[in-house]
């Protein structure tokens, strides 16, 4: 039997049982997936639907996410064009009937935070669905493969935890993305091109955190993708980035990666890692080693398969420009002691810390503050993890980054009590509980204080570099923009158009709040960001008449 | 006569057309902007001349106003090609605006109004369904007809205002951010008090929309700005190919395309008020109704995805426009525009300017002179 192929413009390309478009085509060979208004050429790069970055046709729909569509044979996909042409003459598509679900309790998520409060709530007694936006549950610690056996411990790990909250009895409802937050609470969401409409009575927000890129000239080129990007492409997928990867930024996450790569194959030129090296920080590492043993000796294990392998892990060591060269790229590496180098590769991997993905909790008005040493927002809880919107619970890296060990707690305790606060059980002796979340928590402050996540501006003596991928701002142009009106990024916004593409600001948005908030010498606070907006990710027309058609002919 | 130092209160579509014709007459212009639940910022862009049935049906009271003004309309639809042959371009095309009808009741209703409209001076014909084939064969095969308004247009309302930012910087106006919470008389001229700092002029003139009332309650008018909350909604973009703006005879929506491609669907769909100092937010059914509608009219955009969605200040007070200095208070000049304000702005702001600078205006302002509203008990 020959393995099933899609065609990409007019090619065929074959793919694995399992496997995204995004993934079928990186193992062609093929970067550039569509091509921007100011035609550059735009790739795979966050790997798990937020970038918007990914798009081509699909069988004659525009704009489909290639990291978030099943491959299917004998499917027709095309490059994305900026400027798709409208067919005049379609009919509306025949919408698929819309389900409105009411739960006592609904999460958002189904990562480690997610599923393990939906196995609180359960066990508790409540009516419980989870949603997530994958096809497959897991989250992005978990990244569970799209087919075969678990690769690893943290694989099965997750996969158990998968199977516990199946047959906990909540409905798991996979390929859900909520597009709409509204008081009440109401969410409305897309699956498979119907429309789901959510009116739950309390609500756990468990949407964990994208990846913070290393913004530098060249980190829009094809074959430069989030770390998170190229283990999903390799976890899930089977599929290498590249054959020769380089892996930049500040994390354990960069480590990681590297060596399952490596393992997978891939020859990994080096991790650059920002912070120095950690023999100057004795007590951060003693802290971390006290708090959790076996997550700091698997840190070791790390370190260890990457010197078997003689794959360098150069310390304090910066990204500071990609160039396409040769069919490849070309990253220029700089150290505080010898300088700059060049390594060529065909894939660059980039984690420079965390963003939450805190929208849905910011649409509903929970209260936040700003986290300087992170530089992101919080979510402020109360012991149960309730936000300052009644039944609207938080759990996980959403609320602030505090890893998937803490958000599995985390999930134990707003699980128990957002069912609680819906008839079931009680949510007291929370004691256990909440000693091994400080725990956690201790370890995570160690862990951070050895790399460098501190949100850092992009180079200003580098102007060309892009702000805000979907509208191709550079950081020239956001500076010239806020000179012509200083002082408020929402300004900044509408004179440069900084933010305003599909992507919803995720990436540009932290940045120009940092760089508005360091221009004009004002503090940053929850409101110098962009004003969180429905949609959360672009919707279809076609499925929110769906869902007006459905709460329309609701009683 | 030396023009005289002007203080702007208000920097969207009307103050700063208003401070870019003193500034060329020579005069000193400062505008105080609040930076907040501004109208223009959130505007959408379309050049309305034919009555909106939108606003016959909310406002039928107010409604005559309107129709009595309706060749301001249409002179200010030409003012904007004008204005955009000046400062740049703002994606501006009038090729005419389409109002759907469903039946043959929203027909007659459009049979009628376009009686008026002609009678008024607009360049409207009605189309039957072949005739509207024939020039958006796109539109949903419920429309029976619609009315075509030949001088309707739209722009793009965010490049407008970088050309108008622009446009002031080079005539070295000055703007400042502040938020005018009191006016008063000093000496020979006025002192306008803000959050921040106050602001000394000869001439004021009262751009602030919403906020217009109130700067100049204590100067023997009552005039009822209201701000109304309104929803937008703005696709990802694809081709150009939606030259006409869209509406309905009688649900609420404006529908329409960039030339830069993204699709914009308003037409006065309600926006949650979060008070004066907030943004207002987007209501589930007014998001819902407004592209289900949008939809339903123009079928082919059921794929295309809505990237973001909006709300905005509009201003209402009586329909007409409240122009002219105030009588108690001649050194204040009112520039609060009409419904679809956006249209109107920059012949609102040319003509509050000629009234300071004692000129004649472009059309004539006395229908509009802030007089009507002269407090009761003053």
């Amino acid at each position: 039997m020959s393995e099933p192929a899609l065609e990409f413009d007019g090619r065929a390309v074959p793919f694995r049982e399992g496997q995204t478009i995004a993934a079928a085509l990186t193992e062609a060979g093929q970067r550039a997936f569509r091509r921007t208004a100011k035609d550059a050429p735009r790739g795979i790069f966050c790997g798990m639907g937020v970038c918007q970055d990914c798009l081509v046709t699909v069988d004659g729909v525009p704009n489909r996410r290639a990291c978030m569509t099943k491959a299917r044979a004998g499917q027709r996909v095309t490059t994305g064009e900026p400027f798709p042409a409208l067919d005049l003459d379609a009919r509306l598509p025949e919408p698929a009937p819309a389900r409105v679900l009411e739960p006592e309790v609904l999460v958002i998520g189904g990562g480690a935070g997610g599923l393990s409060a939906a196995i609180a709530a359960r066990a508790a007694g409540a009516k419980v669905v989870l949603v997530d936006e994958r096809p497959v549950p897991g989250g992005q610690y978990y990244k569970q493969a799209a087919s075969g056996a678990p690769l690893d411990a943290q694989q099965s790990e997750g996969a158990a935890l998968v199977a516990a909250a199946r047959e906990s009895g909540a409905e798991l409802l996979g390929g859900v993305e909520i597009w709409g937050a509204f008081d009440g609470p109401l969410f409305l969401a897309e699956q498979d091109g119907a429309a789901l409409i959510l009116r739950p009575k309390t609500v756990i927000v468990a949407t964990g955190a994208y990846e913070r890129p290393v913004m530098v000239p060249g980190w829009t080129l094809p074959g430069v993708m989030t770390t998170g990007a190229a283990q999903t492409l390799w976890r899930s997928y089977r599929t290498l980035p590249g054959r020769r990867v380089v892996v930049c930024g500040s994390g354990p996450l960069n480590a990681q990666v590297a060596l399952e790569l490596a393992e997978g194959g891939a020859e990994v030129a080096c991790v650059a890692e920002l912070a120095p090296m950690p023999f100057g920080k004795p007590f951060a590492a003693a802290r971390m080693a006290l708090a959790d043993p076996a997550l700091t000796l698997k840190g070791f294990g790390l370190l260890r398969g990457l010197r078997r392998r003689g794959i360098a892990l150069r310390y304090g060591t910066a990204l500071r420009g990609i160039e396409a060269a040769d069919g490849g790229l070309a990253v220029t590496l700089a150290d505080r002691r010898d300088g700059s180098r060049v390594v060529e590769v065909d894939a660059v991997c980039m984690n420079a810390g965390f963003e939450p993905q805190n929208e849905i909790l910011r649409l509903l008005g929970a209260q936040m503050t700003y986290d300087a040493v992170f530089g992101h927002l919080r979510c402020t809880r109360s012991e149960t993890l309730e936000t300052s919107v009644p039944g609207v619970y938080a759990v996980g890296d959403c609320a602030g980054m505090g890893g998937a060990p803490a958000a599995r707690v985390e999930g134990r305790i707003a699980g128990r009590a957002a069912a609680a606060a819906t008839g079931h059980g009680e949510a007291y002796d929370l004691f256990a509980e909440l000693r091994t979340l400080a725990r956690h928590r201790r370890f995570q402050r160690g862990l951070w204080r050895l790399y460098d996540v501190r949100p850092r501006p992009p180079e200003p003596g580098q102007g060309e570099t892009i702000l805000c991928r979907c509208e191709e701002v550079s950081l020239a142009e956001a500076t010239e923009g806020h000179g012509r009106n200083p002082g408020h990024v929402g300004t900044l916004k509408r004179g440069t158009r900084i933010g305003m593409g599909r992507c919803q600001g995720r990436y540009c948005g932290p940045v120009a709040t940092r760089l508005v908030a360091g221009w004009s010498g004002a503090e940053i606070a929850d409101r110098s960001f962009f004003a969180p907006r429905v949609p959360i990710k672009p919707v279809s027309i076609a499925s929110i008449l769906a869902a007006q058609e459905a709460l329309d002919d609701a009683p | 006569m030396t023009p005289p130092d002007v203080l702007v209160i208000g920097g969207g579509i009307i103050g700063r057309v208003a401070a870019i014709e003193l500034a060329t007459a020579g005069a000193t212009v400062t505008i105080v902007d609040a930076g907040t639940n501004a109208g223009s910022h959130a505007n959408a862009g379309s050049l309305h001349v034919q009555m909106q049935s939108r606003f016959i049906r909310l406002f039928p009271e107010q409604a005559p106003n309107v129709e009595a003004a309706l060749p301001l309309y249409k002179q200010a639809a030409s003012v904007w090609a004008d204005l955009e042959a000046r400062i740049g371009d703002c994606e501006l095309t009038r090729q005419g605006g389409l109002m759907l009808a469903e039946g043959e009741a929203q027909m007659a209703f459009l049979e009628d109004k376009a009686r008026r409209e002609e009678r008024r001076g607009l360049d409207v014909t009605l189309l039957d369904r072949a005739a509207l084939d024939r020039i958006a064969p796109w539109i949903g095969a419920q429309i029976v007809g619609a009315e075509l308004c030949r001088d309707e247009g739209k722009l793009n309302p965010l490049l407008a205002g970088r050309r108008l930012e622009a446009e002031c910087r080079r005539l070295g106006i000055t703007v400042v951010t502040d938020s005018v919470q009191a006016l008063e008389r000093a000496g020979g001229g006025m002192v306008a008090h803000g959050r921040r700092s106050r602001y000394a002029a000869q001439e004021v003139v009262i751009a602030a929309a919403w906020g217009s009332g109130v700067i100049v309650r204590d100067f023997g008018v009552d005039i009822p700005t209201r701000a109304e909350p309104l929803h937008m909604n703005i696709t990802e973009p694809c081709a150009y190919q939606i030259a006409h703006l869209v509406q309905h005879a009688e649900r609420p929506i404006t529908f329409k395309q960039f030339k830069s491609g993204q699709i914009v669907i308003g037409g006065g769909w309600p926006a949650r008020d979060n008070g004066p100092d907030a943004v207002p937010s987007v209501r589930a059914d007014s998001l819902l109704g407004n592209v289900a509608l949008a939809a339903r009219l123009v079928p082919a955009v059921g794929r295309l995805r809505l990237i973001r969605t909006w709300a905005g200040m509009n201003t209402t007070a009586d329909g007409g426009s409240i122009l002219g200095r105030l009588a108690r208070e001649p050194r204040v000049t009112m520039a609060v525009p009409g419904d679809a304000g956006y249209t109107l702005g920059p012949l609102i702001g040319q003509m509050a300017a000629s009234i300071v600078l004692g000129q004649a205006p472009p059309a004539d302002p006395a229908p509009y002179a802030p007089d009507r509203f002269a407090a009761a008990t003053a």
